[in-house]
């Protein structure tokens, strides 16, 4: 199994973004409920590990940080995914 | 990882995956509002420019469309407080929504004399499948399928006879946008605020 995808934060995560282009920081935080500096940590794994892009902007003087879901990142989800449906039918 | 904590992984992949396609939801009352108002005008002008209908009939179009005017505006208005605390991305759905709609509005209104009779109501077909396109990008199954109805009733009815060509691009109306908003009322009960 992929060590990055075991936490369930950063599952999350990947989960959020898998059907949008880009999420805002904010938006992510309150979908999966945890907090700032505990989603902020997870995300600068998944961005080090090149599984989610990053942009920081501004909008109306405010800045602005957000994520999307890189390919990698993407089959990575997939395959992380399979393989905890394959250990579910194991199990059972 | 043993079993159990497989299954919770899993299970919370498949609510966050839910809750996200609930994310971009418009609101499936405008969509059967809207659509079943462009379907009625369009066929109303259809009607009248194959001479079926007395030409008064037309004052029925604007009546339709302040109709769906102002229910928009009413629920919006109601709705305001929900949409303040969406996502960027809702709201910029909202822009793409608004903008679009518009802009086939005004063409219609301004262009008249370019976008005459059934070309009016084409250009609001292109519109309605812009959005539900739109939505369809961003996950939205429903939303793709129904886009791909109204185009497909845009090219029937190219192809069409024009005397039936205004029904065709009606259907595509009722089917593809009315259709789409009575799937999401039915997907998402009461999720819309």
């Amino acid at each position: 199994m992929d060590e990055m995808l075991l936490s369930k934060v950063r599952l999350g995560v990947i989960a959020a973004l898998l059907n949008f282009d880009w999420i805002a920081f904010s938006e992510l935080a309150r979908s999966l409920g945890v907090s700032n500096g505990n989603l902020g940590a997870h995300l600068s794994k998944l961005v080090d590990a090149g599984y989610v892009d990053e942009e920081k902007s501004f909008v109306n003087r405010r800045p602005l940080t957000r994520y999307r879901l890189t390919k990698r990142g993407r089959e990575a989800f997939a395959d992380h995914v399979s393989q905890l449906q394959s250990l579910l039918r194991a199990a059972t | 990882m043993t079993a159990p904590q497989a299954r919770d992984h899993i299970e919370m992949v498949n609510r966050i995956l839910a809750e996200s396609q609930q994310r971009l939801c418009a609101g499936g009352e405008y969509f059967v509002v809207w659509g079943i108002g462009s379907a009625l005008v369009t066929i109303v002008f259809q009607l009248a420019d194959r001479s079926l209908v007395p030409s008064a009939a037309l004052w029925s179009v604007p009546v339709v469309l302040a109709v769906c005017a102002i229910f928009s505006i009413l629920r919006g208005r109601s709705t305001r407080a929900a949409l303040a605390r969406s996502s960027l991305l809702q709201r910029e759905f909202f822009n793409v929504l608004w903008l679009t709609l518009g802009l086939a509005f005004v063409v219609d209104v301004a262009v008249s004399r370019i976008f005459a009779g059934v070309a009016s109501a084409a250009i609001w077909s292109v519109a309605q499948a812009i959005v539900l396109l739109y939505i369809g990008m961003h996950g939205n199954r429903r939303a793709q399928v129904a886009g791909i109805l109204v185009v497909v009733s845009l090219i029937a009815a190219n192809f069409a006879p024009p005397a039936i060509a205004g029904y065709i691009l009606a259907a595509g109306m009722l089917g593809g946008y009315a259709g789409f908003g009575v799937s999401e009322l039915l997907a998402h009960d009461g999720d819309v605020a």
